[in-house]
């Protein structure tokens, strides 16, 4: 029977370099499973520090995947995070491209 | 970096992503104290009517304190819970339930139009609504059973005799009001700690 031929490394998808960091990746996971998020019910879900989780949310912010709200809440302010159109897109499409890499790398 | 490394490395991504969303959808189990809190206000208004002076409002007087309460600590819970649709629907389930139960109760305590084994299973076949819808949105088997036996109750309270009506009263809000609120509390949360924990040593 004939073997079709090993993927060639330009055949396989690249990474999103900007989901694929850990924290940024966990927390698009975690968007896309809610409407919108408080910046503490992020921070106790992915266990990370204020100054972390800021700076990579604002990574996702500049790449227009996740969209900011802020608003008082019993005159406290409260900042809200929603996953954006193209960053639900982005994350679909690093989930395909990874089963795409994980069924190369199984194949070789 | 080797070829191994790699392949785990993908895994890793993999499983967090699977981690997180189980993480972000797991949503149910910091509302346990409502249930236990009902369930004592239950038994707080059954004692006073049947012990305590001025019966007459103890009904009244515990539910709306124990509606009072619960606004409070909800609208503070839940400025700090993420909007979900599921999330939106159960609120949106209790919320309903505790205005047809306040009205309900209020007029028919005001009117006497109902005799108490139809008030009782009035209220438990409502609970048992609430219960089976909540549990089929979330896909829970546990509070179906909550909900089985509230309508339970409701049958026995039409066709037993009132001592009857009262245990099963009694029987149900123990189990499916405080056992189930501590089984949320204490249970569902020490689930949740383990699945973070597999997720940081993904």
């Amino acid at each position: 029977m004939h073997e079709p031929a090993p993927k060639s490394v330009t055949d396989l998808p690249e990474l999103n370099p900007i989901i694929h960091g850990k924290l940024r990746l966990a927390l698009l996971s975690l968007l896309s499973t809610v409407e919108e998020a408080e910046f503490t019910w992020l921070r106790a879900k992915t266990n990370s520090t204020d100054g972390n989780l800021g700076a990579q949310l604002l990574k996702l912010e500049e790449a227009g995947y996740v969209a900011i709200k802020k608003k008082f809440v019993s005159r406290k302010p409260q900042t809200m995070y929603r996953m954006t159109e193209s960053g639900r897109q982005a994350l679909t499409d690093y989930v395909q491209a990874l089963k795409q890499l994980l069924g190369a790398a199984i194949d070789a | 970096m080797t070829e191994f490394s790699d392949r785990q490395e993908l895994n890793d991504r993999l499983s967090l992503i699977e981690s997180m969303i189980a993480e972000g959808r797991q949503t149910t189990e910091s509302w346990g104290w409502t249930f236990a809190l009902w369930g004592v206000a239950y038994y707080v208004a059954i004692a006073w009517s049947v012990w305590g002076h001025a019966a007459a409002i103890a009904w009244p007087v515990t539910m709306i304190a124990a509606g009072i309460l619960t606004g409070i600590l909800c609208s503070r819970q839940a400025s700090r819970s993420p909007g979900t649709t599921v999330g939106r629907s159960l609120c949106a389930i209790w919320i309903a339930l505790g205005i047809s139960l306040f009205l309900f109760g209020m007029c028919s305590g005001i009117s006497h139009r109902i005799d108490q084994h139809a008030w009782v299973a009035a209220v438990e076949v409502m609970l048992g609504m609430a219960n089976a819808t909540s549990s089929m949105i979330l896909r829970w088997k546990l509070q179906f059973g909550c909900a089985i036996v509230w309508w339970t109750a409701g049958v026995v309270s039409l066709f037993g005799t009132v001592a009857q009506s009262r245990v099963a009263f009694l029987a149900a809000i123990f189990l499916c009001q405080i056992v189930f609120g501590l089984y949320m509390m204490i249970w569902r949360p020490e689930r949740g700690r383990a699945m973070k924990a597999g997720a940081h040593h993904a």
